[in-house]
């Protein structure tokens, strides 16, 4: 290892390590100005205030919810369970909903509103894609759409939550008292997309969320249909179906639309 | 050696609270510096804005996280996404920081400072020229404000940057804010900073507030520039001529108007100056 790297290696561990250890303050000009161990613990403190800041950005209700000394409380642990790795403060804290699983399990609420948090800033920053228009579908004649495959807008994503964590975070989103935290009778799908530059969100049932998982799968129109029809008969079926693919239209979820074409 | 860069003029960097104000009103500024790693993403509203903004303004790109300091080898991801936002918003120029930001695979999200030695120089310039060919374009370093300094220096930092800039034959962003900064901290002449420095190799001047906490000066870019600042800027320009210069501003960010007016004592500082050398 040269001088500089084993410098470097020293330095990090110190600003990494909670405790301002006091062995790396020899690597630094000590002076009656402002002193070695002063000078160090200015990129220490700063550190971790820059991170923290990051982290309430990332997640202003989860901050809310739990208020502000909790809330710098386990961001300042997290920080040391897990040191940054992204170029960009934006993607820190992808990690926070396994973190407070366990961290905060007595809460639940919060590993869900992180989770769901973390996924209306993923899918703010999706990539661009085109959106298909009700005109281009309808210019396919009925026959072929059976056959028809869909390419969904990668912003696409499902949260799922076993409490009131998203109405918590509506009413915490505009400053108003939340609802006490209670369980749901059954698990509840959010999906998470982005709709004019802006995140979305809607509440799904378990049947939609398998057919959008099939057909961002590239399931056909036929294969979505199909499977609808271990739960209703085939009329509905198709109904249901079209009311999703109307749906996931008027959402601007799908980018795409592609004919398959079957090997006879 | 001076490059065939353009001289841009009197600019902002380009912060989201503007984004709309800038469209709308279309400022006297004369150009943009957009952060790359705010950019370097898949797509969305920012990436939107930038394209919006480029469309009217020419823009530099100024990063945070190339760690050209470091002892690791190149994030070549990095590098790639840093050349794609590139090609895409076609800069006058790139610049990022003469530091390191972490290693280990780590990011400190912080300017760290590198010991002044000439073993670092070269390995610095080494890594200077491998950016320089991948991107097929000079960088601009940029020189930090720095609260501590270490035993393993030997030389002053305008020697080293000078070093390193003969080594890589790259060009410099000279942030006066930041040597009043460390001048400030480490006791040197700010002037000698500015005298001993490849003048010839500056491609644009950094202009900010700080905040003084008495015995150190934190670099917090959330105030506006004070007149020492101003006074050394003058002085700069005095030597090194007409720069293509901006003013940096991260917290507390007020109207763009505000900005603007500030702006303005830039320019005209910058064009008495160069009047009274004539």
């Amino acid at each position: 290892m040269t001088q500089l790297a084993k410098l470097q290696a020293d330095f990090q561990a110190y600003l990494l390590d909670d405790v301002k250890s006091s062995s790396f303050i020899k690597a630094m000009i000590d002076d009656n100005k402002v002193g070695a161990k002063k000078r160090l613990s200015i990129y220490h403190d700063a550190y971790r205030l820059r991170i923290i800041e990051a982290l309430a950005t990332a997640y202003p209700q989860l901050k809310a919810l739990l208020g502000d000394v909790l809330f710098n409380k386990i961001a300042r642990e997290y920080i040391t369970a897990y040191p940054s790795t992204y170029r960009n403060l934006r993607w820190y804290g992808s990690e926070m909903r396994e973190y407070l699983l366990t961290t905060l399990a007595q809460h639940p609420v919060a590993a869900e509103m992180a989770d769901f948090e973390s996924a209306l800033s993923l899918a703010f920053d999706a990539e661009d894609v085109p959106e298909l228009s009700l005109q281009e579908l309808s210019a396919i004649p009925p026959e072929n759409w059976d056959a028809l495959s869909f390419k969904f807008q990668p912003a696409i994503k499902f949260v799922r939550t076993r409490w009131n964590t998203i109405p918590i975070w509506q009413a915490l989103e505009v400053e108003e008292m939340p609802p006490k935290p209670a369980q749901e009778s059954t698990y509840q799908s959010w999906l998470i997309w982005r709709k004019n530059f802006n995140s979305q969100f809607r509440l799904t049932t378990e049947m939609e969320v398998i057919a959008l998982n099939m057909a961002v799968m590239g399931a056909t129109f036929g294969e979505i249909c199909a499977n609808l029809e271990v739960e209703m008969d085939e009329e509905q079926a198709m109904a249901t179906a079209a009311q999703y693919l109307a749906g996931w239209l008027e959402n601007g979820l799908i980018c795409k639309v592609t004919l398959i074409k079957f090997a006879s | 050696m001076r490059n065939n860069l353009p001289a841009l003029g009197f600019g902002l960097g380009l912060r989201t609270e503007h984004y709309n104000a800038i469209l709308d009103t279309k400022p006297q500024v004369d150009w943009f510096e957009a952060l790359s790693e705010n950019y370097m993403i898949p797509g969305g509203l920012p990436l939107n804005f930038l394209d919006r903004i480029r469309a009217d303004y020419p823009v530099v790109m100024h990063g945070v996280s190339l760690s050209i300091g470091s002892t690791e080898p190149f994030d070549l991801t990095y590098l790639k996404d840093l050349k794609k936002l590139a090609d895409r918003i076609q800069p006058a120029w790139i610049s990022d920081h003469l530091c390191w930001t972490g290693i280990h695979g780590q990011n400190i999200h912080d300017l760290l400072p590198l010991p002044y030695t000439e073993e670092t120089a070269k390995h610095v310039a080494e890594r200077v020229k491998i950016v320089q060919d991948y991107l097929g374009r000079q960088i601009l370093l940029e020189n930090v404000s720095s609260y501590a300094s270490y035993v393993d220096s030997n030389m002053s930092e305008w020697e080293f940057i000078s070093l390193i800039c003969e080594q890589a034959d790259c060009l410099l962003l000279l942030d006066v804010n930041n040597i009043y900064v460390s001048s400030y901290n480490h006791q040197f002449d700010a002037k000698a900073f500015i005298d001993g420095i490849p003048q010839q190799r500056v491609q644009q001047i950094h202009l900010a507030g700080h905040q003084n906490n008495g015995d150190y000066i934190i670099d917090t870019h959330d105030a506006p520039i004070i007149d020492p600042v101003w006074e050394l800027y003058g002085y700069a320009i005095s030597k090194i001529g007409d720069v293509s210069t901006m003013i940096e501003r991260d917290d507390n960010i007020p109207e763009l108007d505000v900005l603007v007016q500030e702006l303005q004592i830039a320019r005209d500082l910058s064009a008495n100056v160069l009047r009274a050398a004539a």
